[in-house]
C-alpha cells in the first residue's frame, strides 16, 4: 500500500507541470508578466503568431503531459497484478505522429513566411530616416536634416534621445563603430544586431504615440546592461518642430540658446 | 548449446595484462599511477571523467549563483564574494558579471556536459554494453582524459590573470572577443578560453575516433547494430557527429586567436574603432564567426542531449519492464536529428544581420529537426504505456527527463519561427529552453543514469530515500527556476544584462527574478544530498550483485564492478536488448546473452 | 539612514540563504561598509622623510595620513553617509539621493545613483579608478584635483552647474563617458552635486597635505579647529566653486562672413574658413599639435595634468632611488645612514603606491579633427569655447585671453573663424544605404 501512495504521489508530481506550468502562463498576463504594449504595424503579426505557436505548443505540452501522468498513475508497478504488455511497436502508429507533426510544422513554416518578410525583406523605397550607430555603450543618432540626405554638413547629430514620426514608414540606417550591438525596441517588435562594417536596413511604423525604451540586446561588453535610449513616437509635426529645434540647439553660437536638458 | 564460458581466452583481448602483472608486483608506485592515474582502463577513465566533471558541475553552479545573486539583487552587497569588491562597497563590478555567465556556460558546456556525457558515461559503458573487454585504442583514451587537464587548468587560470576570465559569451563573439582593448577579459583570460576550448575538443576528437571504432569492431558475438542498446546508438552517432563538427570549431577557434595574436583581421571589418584602438588589420567579416562557430556549436547541441536521450531509453525500459516502443524509429530519429542538425546552424543568428532570405531557409530546416525529437518523446510515452512502472529514483530522473524535455522542445518552436524569435531572440526565453534542455534534460538524465548504473561502477547502490530526496527537490527547484524564466522572456526581459531595471519596460520584473534566484539556490543546496548519498554510498552502500535492476544488456552479465578485462566470458548475444515481459517466459526479462532455449538458460544461471 | 530598504536590500537574509548554500560560515556574509579612499599618491608625495623626525618615518606618516582621514572623515563623512557642512555649500539631500548603496527608499525613490551609474569607472572616491578604469581609453577623470575639461568658463575657474549637467546629459563623444539623458532631471542633479562634493572633498585632502608639508614640522599635528579647517581650508576652495557662475567667458558676436546655418564649404563662407585657416596654421598654433592636415598628427608625447603628476611623480622618485643608493655604499656616520634609511623607505613606499593606487600614465594625443568627433560638443559655441580658453587640464592651450582683461593670441571675434574652419574639415562617411540591396522592393516576394 505504502508503495501505491508513493507511486501516486510521484504521478501527482508529474501532474503538477501542465496544471501548474499553464497556470504560470494564464496569471502571468494579469500581473502584466507579459508581452509589452505593441505600437507598430507589423507587431500584431508577430503577437498572432506568438498567441498560435503559444496555444499550439499549450494542446501538445497538456496532451504528453497528461499521458505521462496517466501511464505513471496506471501502470504502477504495486497495482498491477498482470505482466507488462509486450509489444514492439506500431507502424501505424509511429506513421500518424510522424506525419501529423510534419504536416502542422509546415504549415507553420510556410504561414510565418509573409510575416518575416514584411519586417525583414520587404523593405521601403526611401532613404534612411534616421542612422543610428551604435557604439560602447550608446546609441549615437544622426538625422539627415533638411535636405534628406545622411553626410552633409546639416546632420544633426544626438544621443541614446531617438525621435520618429508615427503613422508613416521608416527607416533605420543600423551601423556599429566598434562591437556588435543589436538594436532592441520591444515596443515595435524589432530586433537587430548591428555589425561593425555593415549598414543594416531596419523599418517599421508606428501606430502610437509615446516614448519608448531602446535596449542593446547584443553583448557589447561590461556596460551592456547600461546601453539604454529612448524612443519617442510623435506626429509628424511635432517631429518636425523637434528637429528644428535641435537644429537650432546645435547651431548655437551664444549660451542664452543653451538648452540643458530636452524636457 | 554450451555456454560460451571458454571465451575468456578469446584473442580480442589483445593488449596481454599477464605481462603488465610481472611488472607490477616489483614496483608499488607505478602500480598505483597506472591502474588509478595514468590507467588505460575505459572504467577508469570513464570514472575519471566522472569525478572531474561533477566537481566542475559544483564551481558551474557556483557561477550560476552569482550570476542570480546580481539579476536579482543588482548592486546590492555579495556575499562571500563581496569581500573581493570591498573597495567599491561590496557589490560586482559590470565586467565581473559578464565574466561569471561566460565562465559558467562555458564550464557547463565544455566541461561538464559533454564530458560526462561522452567522456564518462561513453567511456563506462561502450566496452561494457557492446561486450567488449576495452576500447579500440586505450592509449588514445587516457589521452583523452588527460588532455582535459591543460583545459581544466587554463580555465582556472584564466580567473586569476589581469582582467579576469573570458567575459564576451561562451559564444565569444568578435569583435568583443578579438580586441583586446573592447573589454577588460579579452587580453589573457580569452586566450586562456580559446586554449582551454582547443584542448576540450582535442580530448572530445580523441574520443570520439575511438568511440566509432570500438563500437564498429569490437562488438561481442552476435551483437549486430541493431540489437544495440540505445545508449550505444546515441553514443555512436554523438561520436560521428563530434568527428564532422570538431575541425570547424578547431579552426575558427585558431583563426580567432591568430586575430588576436598575430594581427589577422579574419574577424575584424575595416575601419572600426574599439575604445579609441583601430581594431585589427580590417578585410574580414565578425559573422563569419558566428558562421562557423554554430555550425560545430548547433550540432554540439545534440551532443549534449543525444547520448541523455539514450540514457534515458534504456532506464525507461528496464523500469517499465516492456520492450522500447519502436526501436528502429528512434534510431532513425537519433541519426535524423544529427544529419539535420547539420544544416540547421543559421537559427541562431537570425538577427544577426545575415541575409534574411537565409533565414527563411534556416527557419524551414529548423521546423524540420523538431519532428524526429516529438517522434522520440512519443515512443517514449509508448514505451510506459502498458507498462509496469517501477518508481526507482533513477526512473523518476528518467521520467522527468522526458517531461522536462517536451517543455525545452516545444519552447524551441517560438524561435524556430523567425518572426516570433524577433522579438524573443537573446532574451530569457531562449534561456528557459536551453536550460530546459540541458539541465532539466540532460543533467536529470545523467543522474538518471548515475543512480542506475552507479551499482556497476561501484558495485553498491545509493540510497533510494535520499535518492527520492534529491529527485524531489531538484525538480521542484529546476522548475521554479527556469519555468518563470519562459514569462521573463515573453516580456522582452534581455540575458546578459547585469542590470534591467532601469529600463521602464523591465523595472517590474525584480520580485520574480528574486523568487528564481531563491530557486535556484535550494537547487544547488539539494545537491548536497546527492554528494552525500553519493560518497556514503560509494564506500558503504548495500552491496549491489551483478544485475540488480533485472535489465538485460550486456553490462549487467559482468561483475560489478567488473574487472580488468570486464567480463568472465566472451558474452555471446543472442536477441536485442529489450526482452521484457515477453510473453511465455517465466522471468520478466531475457537477458541479450540468454540462450534461446530454457534449458541452456538454467545451465547459463548455472554457470554465473 | 534615510532610506528603509524596499526591495533592494535585504542583505542579511539573502547572505544567510547562500551563506547555507555555499556552506560558508560568513556570519552575515556583510561586506564592511565602502569608505574613501585617501589619495596616496598625495599622501606619500607629501611625507618626504624630515630630518627632525623621531619616530620611524612609517609610523609617522601613517599618522599623518590618519590625521588627514579623521578630519575628512569629520568634514565629509563616509560613501553612505555624505556630510555637508554649511560652508561647503553643498545639498545634503541631493548627495544622500547620489550616496550609498543602490536601494529604492519607502515611497520608491531611488538611492546610491552613483554607485549605480558612476563608481565603476570614477571610482568610490572619485579618483577615476573604478574597478572598470585601467582598461578605458581615456582613463575616467578624476575629480580630486577639481579639473574639469569642459565648461563654459575660464581656464581656471570651475565649471558652472549647467556644464556640469551637461556633459551627464550629452556623455563626451569618442570617449567611454555615456549620455545620462534618459535619466531624470533631480537624479542628474544629484549626481552633478556629488561631483562637485567628490571634487570639493578631494581638494581639502589636497590642501590639507600641502598644508602638513608645507607648514607643519616634525611631529607636529594638523590642526582641527574649526578656523582653520573651514576658513582656511575649505572657504578658498568653495569661494572658487561660488563664483564659477561669474566666471564665464565672454562670447563674441559672430562676425560678418560667418554663416553656420549653411555648410562650411559654402560659397558664402569662403573667405571666413580663408581667415580660419589662416589663424590655425599662423597665430592660433594650433598647426604645432593638431599638424597641417588637422589628422592631431603633430607633437604627440604630452600628458594630461593628471597624468603628468603621476609621471613627474614616477622621474623623482626613480631618481630619488638612485641617489640614495649611490649615498648608501659610502661610508656614513649613523645619524646620515638613519636619515637615508627613512628616506629609502618612503622611495619605496611610493613606488608602491605609484604600482597600486596609480593608472599606468598614457599620453594624450591631439586630437584628429577629421573624424567629425568632437569630445566638448559639436555646437560651434562649444568649439569656440574650447579655443578660447584651450582644455584645462589637458595640454590643448587656448587662444583668446587667459582671464578677463587679458588679450589672447587672437581677437575674440576671430575665433569663430576658426571654428568655421574647423567645421569645413572634410571627414570620411560611409554613405547611405544603397538602393541597389536585392530585397529593396516591396513587390519582389
Amino acid at each position: 500500500m505504502g508503495k501505491r501512495l508513493a507511486a501516486m504521489f510521484w504521478a501527482l508530481l508529474f501532474l503538477a507541470v501542465p496544471v501548474l506550468g499553464v497556470a504560470t502562463f494564464a496569471i502571468a498576463p494579469a500581473y502584466d508578466h507579459w508581452l509589452p504594449k505593441d505600437v507598430s504595424e507589423h507587431g500584431q503579426s508577430i503577437d498572432s503568431l506568438f498567441y498560435f505557436i503559444l496555444a499550439l505548443t499549450g494542446v501538445v505540452f497538456v496532451v504528453t503531459e497528461v499521458l505521462l501522468f496517466w501511464f505513471m498513475w496506471k501502470y504502477d508497478a504495486s497495482r498491477r497484478t498482470e505482466g507488462a504488455t509486450y509489444l514492439q511497436g506500431s507502424h501505424t502508429l509511429e506513421v500518424v505522429w510522424t506525419i501529423i507533426p510534419a504536416a502542422t510544422l509546415l504549415f507553420l513554416a510556410i504561414y510565418q513566411m509573409n510575416a518575416w518578410a514584411d519586417v525583414k525583406m520587404r523593405r521601403p523605397a526611401m532613404s534612411p530616416t534616421v542612422e543610428v550607430v551604435a557604439r560602447q555603450f550608446e546609441w549615437r543618432l544622426r538625422y539627415p536634416g533638411r535636405d534628406g540626405t545622411l553626410g552633409t554638413a546639416d546632420d544633426l547629430f544626438l544621443v541614446n534621445d531617438l525621435h520618429l514620426p508615427i503613422d508613416e514608414d521608416v527607416l533605420v540606417q543600423l551601423k556599429s563603430m566598434d562591437v556588435l550591438h543589436s538594436f532592441f525596441l520591444p515596443n515595435v517588435r524589432i530586433k537587430q544586431d548591428a555589425v561593425p562594417g555593415m549598414k543594416i536596413p531596419v523599418w517599421f511604423k508606428a501606430r502610437e504615440a509615446g516614448e519608448f525604451d531602446i535596449v542593446c540586446a547584443e553583448l557589447c561588453g561590461w556596460g551592456h546592461y547600461k546601453m539604454k535610449g529612448r524612443v519617442t513616437f510623435e506626429t509628424r509635426a511635432e517631429f518636425d518642430a523637434w528637429l528644428e529645434r535641435k537644429y537650432a540647439e546645435q547651431q548655437a553660437v551664444q549660451p542664452q540658446i543653451e538648452v540643458a536638458r530636452a524636457d | 548449446m554450451t555456454p560460451p564460458t571458454v571465451a575468456t581466452a578469446s584473442p580480442t583481448i589483445a593488449h596481454g595484462p599477464a605481462t603488465l602483472v610481472v611488472t607490477r608486483k616489483h614496483r608499488p608506485v607505478a602500480e598505483f599511477l597506472s591502474t588509478y592515474v595514468f590507467s588505460k582502463d575505459h572504467k577508469v577513465i570513464g570514472l575519471q571523467f566522472l569525478f572531474s566533471t561533477l566537481l566542475w558541475f559544483l564551481v558551474g553552479g557556483l557561477l550560476a549563483l552569482a550570476v542570480r545573486w546580481q539579476v536579482a539583487w543588482p548592486w546590492s552587497d555579495v556575499p562571500v564574494v563581496g569581500k573581493l569588491f570591498a573597495q567599491e562597497g561590496g557589490q560586482m563590478s559590470p565586467e565581473f558579471y559578464t565574466m561569471l555567465f561566460t565562465m559558467h556556460a562555458s564550464v557547463m558546456i565544455f566541461l561538464v556536459i559533454i564530458p560526462i556525457l561522452a567522456g564518462a558515461f561513453g567511456n563506462f559503458l561502450i566496452p561494457l554494453m557492446i561486450g567488449a573487454d576495452d576500447m579500440a585504442f586505450p592509449t588514445l583514451n587516457m589521452l583523452s582524459y588527460w588532455f582535459m587537464w591543460p583545459a581544466f587548468i587554463a580555465f582556472t587560470a584564466s580567473f586569476f590573470v589581469e582582467g579576469g576570465a573570458a567575459s564576451g559569451g561562451w559564444t565569444s563573439y568578435p569583435p568583443l572577443s578579438t580586441n583586446p582593448a573592447s573589454s577588460p577579459a579579452s587580453g589573457m583570460g580569452q586566450t586562456l578560453w580559446l586554449l582551454g576550448l582547443t584542448l576540450v575538443g582535442v580530448s572530445s576528437m580523441l574520443g570520439s575516433v575511438n568511440y566509432m571504432t570500438t563500437i564498429i569492431l569490437m562488438r561481442a558475438p552476435g551483437m549486430t547494430m541493431f540489437r544495440l542498446p540505445m545508449t550505444i546508438w546515441a553514443m555512436f552517432i554523438t561520436a560521428i557527429l563530434q568527428a564532422f563538427a570538431l575541425p570547424v570549431l578547431t579552426a575558427a577557434g585558431f583563426m580567432q586567436l591568430t586575430d588576436r595574436l598575430l594581427g589577422t583581421g579574419f574577424f575584424s571589418p575595416e575601419g572600426s574603432m574599439v575604445n579609441n584602438a583601430i581594431s585589427g588589420a580590417g578585410g574580414g567579416q565578425p559573422l563569419l564567426w558566428q558562421h562557423l562557430f554554430w555550425f560545430y556549436s548547433h550540432p554540439a547541441v545534440y551532443i549534449m542531449i543525444l547520448p541523455a536521450m539514450g540514457m534515458v531509453s534504456d532506464i525507461l525500459t528496464v523500469f517499465a519492464r516492456k520492450p522500447l516502443f519502436g526501436y528502429r524509429p528512434m534510431v532513425y530519429s537519433i541519426a535524423g536529428i544529427a544529419g539535420l542538425g547539420f544544416i540547421v546552424w543559421g537559427h541562431h543568428m537570425f538577427m544577426s544581420g545575415m541575409n534574411p532570405a537565409l533565414g527563411i531557409t534556416f527557419m524551414v530546416s529548423t521546423m524540420m529537426i523538431a519532428l524526429p525529437s516529438a517522434v522520440k518523446t512519443f515512443n517514449w510515452l509508448g514505451t510506459l504505456w502498458g507498462g509496469k512502472i517501477q518508481f526507482t529514483t533513477s526512473m523518476l530522473f528518467a521520467l522527468s527527463f522526458v517531461s522536462m524535455f517536451i517543455i525545452g522542445g516545444l519552447s524551441g518552436i517560438f524561435m524556430a519561427a523567425t518572426p516570433v524569435d524577433i522579438f524573443i531572440h537573446d532574451t530569457y526565453f531562449i534561456v528557459a529552453h536551453f536550460h530546459y534542455v540541458l539541465f532539466a534534460g540532460t543533467a536529470m538524465g545523467v543522474w538518471a543514469a548515475i543512480y542506475f548504473w552507479f551499482p556497476k561502477m561501484f558495485g553498491r547502490t545509493m540510497n533510494e530515500f535520499w535518492g527520492k530526496v534529491h529527485f524531489f527537490l531538484t525538480f521542484i527547484f529546476l522548475n521554479g527556476t527556469f519555468f518563470t524564466m519562459h514569462i521573463l522572456g515573453a516580456v522582452g526581459f534581455p540575458r546578459r544584462l547585469a542590470d534591467a531595471y532601469h529600463y521602464e519596460t523591465f523595472h517590474h520584473l525584480q520580485p520574480l527574478n528574486a523568487f528564481m534566484t531563491y530557486c535556484a539556490m535550494g537547487m544547488v543546496a539539494t545537491q548536497v544530498i546527492f554528494a552525500a548519498n553519493f560518497i556514503y554510498s560509494m564506500f558503504w552502500g548495500p552491496i549491489a550483485g551483478r544485475n540488480p535492476w533485472n535489465a538485460n544488456t550486456l553490462e549487467w552479465t559482468a561483475p560489478s564492478p567488473p574487472g580488468h578485462g570486464n567480463f568472465d566470458y566472451q558474452p555471446v548475444v543472442y536477441r536485442g536488448p529489450y526482452e521484457y515481459s515477453v510473453p511465455g517466459v517465466e522471468k520478466d526479462h531475457l537477458m541479450q546473452t540468454d540462450p534461446p532455449n530454457a534449458a541452456a538458460a538454467a545451465a547459463a544461471a548455472a554457470a554465473h | 539612514m534615510i532610506n528603509t530598504p524596499s526591495f533592494v536590500h535585504r542583505s542579511c537574509y539573502k547572505a544567510l540563504a547562500l551563506a547555507a548554500v555555499v556552506g560558508a560560515a560568513t556570519g552575515c556574509g556583510k561586506t564592511q561598509p565602502a569608505s574613501f579612499r585617501l589619495n596616496m599618491v598625495q599622501a606619500t608625495k607629501t611625507s618626504a622623510p624630515e630630518a627632525d623626525l623621531e619616530r620611524p618615518w612609517e609610523q609617522w606618516s601613517q599618522d599623518r595620513q590618519s590625521q588627514v582621514a579623521t578630519i575628512l572623515l569629520a568634514m565629509f563623512g563616509t560613501p553612505d553617509e555624505p556630510l555637508a557642512l554649511a560652508e561647503s555649500g553643498l545639498d545634503e539631500a541631493k548627495l544622500r539621493l547620489a550616496a550609498g548603496p543602490v536601494r529604492s527608499d519607502i515611497v520608491g525613490r531611488k538611492n546610491g545613483l552613483y554607485r549605480e551609474h558612476c563608481v565603476h569607472c570614477h571610482g568610490i572616491s572619485g579618483d577615476g579608478m573604478g574597478p572598470t578604469a585601467a582598461f578605458l581609453n581615456p582613463y575616467p577623470r578624476d575629480y580630486r584635483p577639481g579639473k574639469f575639461k569642459f565648461k563654459s568658463t575660464w581656464r581656471d575657474a570651475k565649471p558652472t552647474n549647467a556644464d556640469l549637467v551637461r556633459v551627464l546629459h550629452e556623455g563626451i563623444a569618442g570617449t567611454s563617458m555615456p549620455s545620462f539623458a534618459l535619466l531624470p532631471p533631480t537624479q542628474v542633479d544629484a549626481l552633478a552635486e556629488y561631483v562637485r562634493y567628490l571634487s570639493v572633498r578631494g581638494e581639502t585632502e589636497l590642501a590639507l597635505f600641502t598644508y602638513a608639508e608645507q607648514e607643519l614640522g616634525g611631529d607636529e599635528q594638523l590642526p582641527t579647529t574649526r578656523e582653520f579647517l573651514v576658513d582656511e581650508i575649505l572657504t578658498p576652495i568653495v569661494g572658487k566653486w561660488a563664483a564659477a557662475e561669474e566666471s564665464q567667458i565672454p562670447i563674441a558676436a559672430v562676425p560678418a562672413g560667418v554663416h553656420f546655418g549653411l555648410a562650411a564649404s559654402d560659397f558664402a563662407n569662403r573667405e571666413s574658413v580663408a581667415r580660419g585657416r589662416a589663424l590655425f596654421l599662423g597665430d592660433g598654433g594650433c598647426v604645432k599639435c593638431h599638424g597641417v592636415t588637422a589628422l592631431g598628427d603633430g607633437q604627440a608625447n604630452d600628458y594630461d595634468d593628471w597624468n603628468k603628476t603621476i609621471v613627474e611623480v614616477s622621474k623623482e622618485v626613480a631618481g630619488g632611488l638612485d641617489a640614495s643608493r649611490q649615498a648608501a655604499t659610502g661610508e656614513m656616520s649613523p645619524e646620515k645612514l638613519a636619515e637615508y634609511r627613512a628616506r629609502a623607505e618612503w622611495l619605496h613606499a611610493f613606488v608602491e603606491v605609484l604600482e597600486g593606487d596609480a593608472l599606468r600614465p598614457r599620453t594624450i594625443p591631439p586630437r584628429n579633427l577629421r573624424q567629425g568627433v568632437y569630445r566638448g560638443g559639436r555646437r560651434p559655441l562649444d568649439l569656440y569655447r574650447r579655443l578660447y580658453t584651450g582644455i584645462n587640464g589637458a595640454p590643448m592651450p587656448g587662444v583668446g585671453p587667459s582671464g578677463p582683461g587679458g588679450k589672447g593670441s587672437v581677437a575674440d571675434a576671430e575665433i569663430w573663424h576658426i571654428v568655421n574652419y574647423i567645421r569645413s574639415l572634410p571627414y570620411e562617411f560611409d554613405g547611405e544605404l544603397g538602393a541597389d540591396r536585392p530585397m529593396i522592393a516591396k513587390d519582389r516576394f
